[in-house]
Formats: structure tokens, sequence, C-alpha cells
């Protein structure tokens, strides 16, 4: 029985660190931007899709990673270009922002459907499915990816934020992007910074994520709807907030099994986010 | 002949050619609705294939009764809502008097639709068991899961011996009614479920639900899922110590894989002729001619041979009239397989298998006959 738990536990830390890479980099964007930036999961697809890509044609893994994030960078800067800043000029409302990025959502959905068909498919790599064991666990191969690149991500955007000066702009924006439009910060270039940034974190979970389990059109919408709980939950703008919570609803999907069906973990992930939003509001790690 | 005369005259021959009936030209036009879309788009691409194959078939050996065979394909991407949209169109626009359908909530859903507008439907690929009864115009030509299920559970409990069975079922109409047929005929025979767990239609990950299976200790894993069988078969390999499994036609998908030696499944019996299958992995660059690609390509024969019956009887083609004729010619054979329909029941008899998985080939066990 302690095996089944410790197993259960670090499967969990595993995917929550994966879906904890999509919270934060929507975390950073919608904080700072204000923008329900949903299309995030079609760049999440579309890394996940560049990186299979990319390694169909014999890339190793990590290069084909590193690519797919250049791509959705610019992806990820074009949609930023030609649809919330025109949206932006025009004054244009938080859901008229929200239906247009729902519309980029499907294409790029779609666009990989139908460049790469619709099919459930698995990363090509070999070593992929080979498996570790540490004590009573087993991981693969493919899970210490995710880990490990989450908590690189995870420590290397921290320490952007925290430590340097496009970091402490981009928490001006966000803070007042009023005063910040006053004091010629220039809020559009960072909202470009944001952008950037954040498409190309979630490419590599996109690609993470789906390098360990498999690539589908149709399920980044999921993810993100966890990840953006773990936002919530953890306070918007507070990056490390939006990681913990996502790791903690992982580990706690995971361990309720133990009591209840699997097709519970979702309405309990819900019914915890209600929770949350009744008892503390502002998130468990938010900044007054 | 004065003027009047010969006006008329050409009046009338040119009204006798403009109304004669041009039925050497008139193609017989019936419908497929299939996932051309979606995440289930790969099976319909299987599907269509095999209806294509037939429509070349029939066309090359000149056609029914002087007339070429054209399908229809509409997309019902593997949902109901839009397999009605679609399955109005070909009724009111393309006006078929047959379709061909795929997914169980598709067919359950349109199911009302072909009583109200006597449209033939055959079912030649979902097995939920409301489609045995959902509609008189709504023809299965295969086994439903309960059928399937009632063979390998009673395969399992005599033959492989497991008496603690674990459940792993996709939470769809024909997911639940695999786990539920399987779990009724295995606690009949004396078994215990010691584990029944749902999975979502395109889940990715699978390991909490096949931890906690293993940590349940069964003998064997039922199965029911009908996609997403490579990342789970992948993660049943990485957990040490997994039990066998088993399943339906749905499990066919896990054969090939390394893991799955060992394992048991039901299947539809057929015996495909090979001239036909190397014809068809030839034209269409495929391995085989799957499942799907021959149970298609069957219906498609089906509802062939009740048309030239109908057209010779000199019947009008409806669905009506395809549906009394298929019920009077009761026993339809072709080169992949032999089906058997009676009044009492929508659904054609069938011979069901059990094969094992080895390294190298799919071994028949056992084979219950269609009568």
């Amino acid at each position: 029985m302690a095996g089944f738990l410790l197993q259960l536990l670090a499967d969990g830390l595993v995917t929550g660190i994966g879906i904890g890479l999509v919270a934060i980099s929507f975390t950073l964007y919608y904080a700072t931007t204000g923008t329900f930036h949903v299309a995030h999961a079609g760049l999440y697809t579309l890394g996940a899709y560049m990186a299979w890509w990319l390694t169909t044609m014999s890339v190793p893994f990590a290069l084909a990673c590193i690519a797919a994030a250049a791509i959705c960078l610019l992806a990820g800067l074009l949609v930023q270009v030609l649809v919330y800043d025109r949206l932006d000029r025009t004054d244009a409302s938080p859901l008229a922002k929200l239906i247009a990025s729902l519309g980029v959502l499907y294409v790029l959905q779609n666009l990989v459907a139908i460049l790469f068909s619709p099919d459930l498919l698995q990363f090509p790599t070999a070593w992929r499915g080979g498996v570790i064991q540490l004590g009573e666990v087993y991981l693969s191969y493919a899970q210490l990816v995710v880990a490990g690149s989450g908590l690189v991500i995870f420590a290397a955007l921290m320490a952007f934020t925290r430590l340097t000066m496009a970091g402490t702009r981009i928490r001006a924006v966000a803070s007042n992007p009023f005063l910040a439009e006053i004091t010629q910060l220039r809020p559009h270039r960072v909202y470009l910074m944001v952008m950037a940034i954040a498409s190309a974190i979630v490419a590599v979970a996109g690609a993470a994520i789906g390098f360990d389990q498999a690539i589908q059109p149709y399920t980044g919408i999921l993810v993100l709807l966890v990840a953006t709980i773990a936002v919530i939950a953890g306070g918007i703008g507070s990056i490390t907030g939006a990681f913990v919570i996502s790791i903690f609803l992982s580990v706690l999907q995971n361990a309720t099994l133990v009591v209840l069906p699997g097709r519970w973990s979702i309405a309990l992930t819900f019914a915890l986010f209600i929770a949350f939003i009744v008892i503390r509001p502002r998130g468990l790690f938010a900044h007054r | 002949m004065n003027r009047f005369h010969a006006a008329a005259t050409a009046a009338l021959a040119i009204f006798s050619i403009a109304v004669m009936p041009a039925h050497a030209d008139e193609k017989l036009v019936f419908g497929a609705l299939l996932p051309l879309t979606g995440p289930a788009a790969p099976i319909g691409a299987e599907q269509q294939r095999g209806v294509d194959y037939a429509v070349r078939k029939i066309n090359e050996s000149g056609g029914i009764d002087g007339r070429k065979v054209e399908f229809r394909y509409e997309d019902s991407q593997g949902k109901p809502d839009t397999g009605v949209l679609s399955f109005n169109k070909l009724i009111d626009y393309d006006h078929v008097p047959a379709v061909i359908s795929a997914f169980s909530s598709v067919g359950i859903a349109i199911g009302p639709i072909a009583t109200r507008r006597e449209t033939l439907v055959l079912n030649p690929g979902a097995q939920s068991d409301q489609l045995g009864d959902i509609s008189p115009f709504l023809l299965n030509t295969i086994p439903l899961v309960h059928d399937e299920t009632k063979v390998l559970a009673r395969y399992i409990y005599d033959k492989v011996g497991a008496r603690n069975v674990a459940v792993i079922y996709e939470n769809a109409a024909a997911g639940t009614d695999g786990r539920n047929d399987f779990v009724e005929a295995f606690k009949k025979l004396g078994g215990t479920i010691v584990a029944d767990e749902a999975i979502e239609f395109g889940q990715t990950n699978y390991r909490p639900t096949l931890l906690k299976v293993r940590a349940a200790k069964p003998d064997l894993v039922y199965l029911v899922v009908l996609q997403g069988y490579e990342p789970l078969i992948e993660q049943i390999g990485q957990i040490p110590g997994f039990p066998v499994c088993a399943g339906t036609t749905f499990l066919r998908l896990a054969w090939g894989h390394l893991e799955a030696v060992g394992w048991y499944q039901s299947a539809v019996h057929s015996e495909i002729d090979p001239k036909i299958e190397e014809e068809f992995k030839t034209i269409y660059k495929q391995p085989d001619m799957s499942f799907f690609g021959r149970e298609y390509y069957t219906a498609a024969n089906i509802i062939f041979e009740a048309t030239a019956h109908v057209l010779k009887d000199g019947k009008d083609l409806t669905g009506r009239n395809l549906l009394d004729k298929i019920n009077e010619i009761q026993d339809f054979e072709n080169s992949v397989a032999k089906l058997h329909f009676d009044k009492s029941t929508n659904t054609a008899k069938r011979g069901i298998e059990v094969l094992k998985y080895t390294k190298t080939e799919r071994e028949v066990v056992a084979v219950e006959s269609a009568k």
C-alpha cells in the first residue's frame, strides 16, 4: 500500500509540474495584460505538434523542443499583434477579446488536426519509454524530462521576474498599466515580451507532456482548464502560487483515487476551486 | 404533313425523349455517415475505405441493373448532434434510401429519425446494446457488446481460470455497455469484480487508474477502450507486475505491442478471401483490410444485394423495401463474412471467436457459432 501511495504521489508530482508550466506562463500573460488568453491552449498544442514533427525528422528531442518554443514564440507574437493589439486599439471589451482568443484556439487546433491528422500520436524517440526505479517508485525517462524541464523553467522565470530589469518592468506594468503608460514604460511592448515568454514556455510544456503521454489536437483546453484553476487559486500574478497549486491539485487528484472512482477527480478539482474562491478569493499566494 | 403536324410530332418526340426513364445514366445513391474528422477520424478513414472498395468492385462489374453506384459521405465527427444534422442532410438533400452508420452514440441519435423517415440504416461498426432495439429500420451487421462479452467472460472464467477481474472502461456509450455486460456476465458465472474504473474518451494519462487497478490484485484486467491504446499500453508496460488483459473487438489495436503478448480478445468471426485482401492492400496501400474495412465492405454489399432484388421486383428503392428485402433474403455471404438476419432481432447472427495474442499472430483459441 505504501508503494502504491508513493507511486501515486510521484506521478502526481510530475503531472503537476507539467501543468505548472502551463499555469505559470498563463498567469504571467494574464496578470500583465488582463486578457484571458484561451488561445494559450492552442499554442500548447502547436508546440507539442511542432516538437513531434521535428522528432519524426530525426531531430533530437531537446533541439526539437527549443525549435518548437521558437515557433510558438513567433506564433504568440502574431496573435498579440494581429488580434489583441488591434482589439485594444478599438477599445474592445474583454468579452470580445475572449471570443477572438477562442477563435484563434479553434484555428490552431484544427490546423494541427488537418496537417497531422486527429490521431493520437506518440513521439518516436526510442528511449522515451525506459523506466528508472527510485526505491519503490518507477518513473519513465519521459516523466523525468517533464519534471526536470518544469523545475528549471520555473526557477528561470522566477529569477527573470525578480532579478532583471525586464522582469521589474513586467511587474510594474502588471500592477498598474495606466501608470505604466504615462511613465513611458510602454505597456504594449511589455505585452509583446510576456506573450513571447509565455508562448515559448507553454510550447515546452506541450512538448514535454506530449513526449510522456501522447499528443492530440483537442486536449490542450483541458490542461489549460486545470492550469487556470491553479492560477486563480494560487493568486493571479503569483508564479509561485500557480506552480505550487498545480502540483497540489495533481497530487490531490491522484491521492483521491484511493477512495473515489477516477472520473470524480476533475469534479473534485472544481469543488476545491469553488472552496478557494469562497474562502480566499484573492488566492493563496496573492500579494496586496 | 403540314407544318402544324410536323411541329407537333417533333415536340412529341422531344417530350418522349425527355421523360424517357434515363435509368441507364441514373446512379444509385446511398449514404454513409462516418467520423471523417475529430478524434475518431482514423476509424472513419478505415470505414470509408471499406465502403469505397465495395463501390469500386460493384461498379467494375457493371453496377446494379446496369446502373452505377455512388455513396455520399457525410461527417458525424463521432458526435450525435453532428450525426443527426448530417443524417437529415442525406435524407432531405441526397434522398438516399439507405445509410451506413458508425459510432454508438450517433446510431442511437439517428435511430428514431430512421423510423420516422423510413430510411434503412446499417450499422457495421458500433456495438452498444441500445442499438439492438433503437429502430426497426436500424440493422446491426455485427454482434453487439453483450454477445461478445458473454463469450469472452465464459472463456476467461472457464479456460483462463480468472476469478477476480478488474475493469477499465471508456466513459462513452459503447464503453459503459461493454463494462455493464461483462460485469453482469462474469458475476453470473461466479466471478468477482475487484476494481471498476472509468477513463475519459481521448485521455492520455492512465497511470493513476492503472496503479489503482494493479493495487486491487486482479487475476486479469478487462479493457473496454475505444481510443488511446498506444499510451495506455505503453503505460501498462511501465508498471511492473500489471496483470494480463482481455477485451472485445475494440482491443484489436493492442495487438503487435510487446506488452500485449498473452492478452485475450473476442472478435467477430470472418474469413476474408486472401485475393480480396491483397487487392485492397494494393489499392489503398494499407497493411491489411482491417476490421472496419471488412465490415463496411460487407455492409455495402448487403445494401447492393438487397437493392438488386428490389429493382428486379420492380419496386421503388425505398428504405422500407430494402428492409423488407433484407429480412426476406436473410442469409448474406460475400468474400469476407456470412450473416444471418431474422425478424426476431435487428442484429445479424455471426460467429464470435476468442483470440490470444502471441508475438507473431492472433491465435484463434475458441469459436462460438452464429446460430
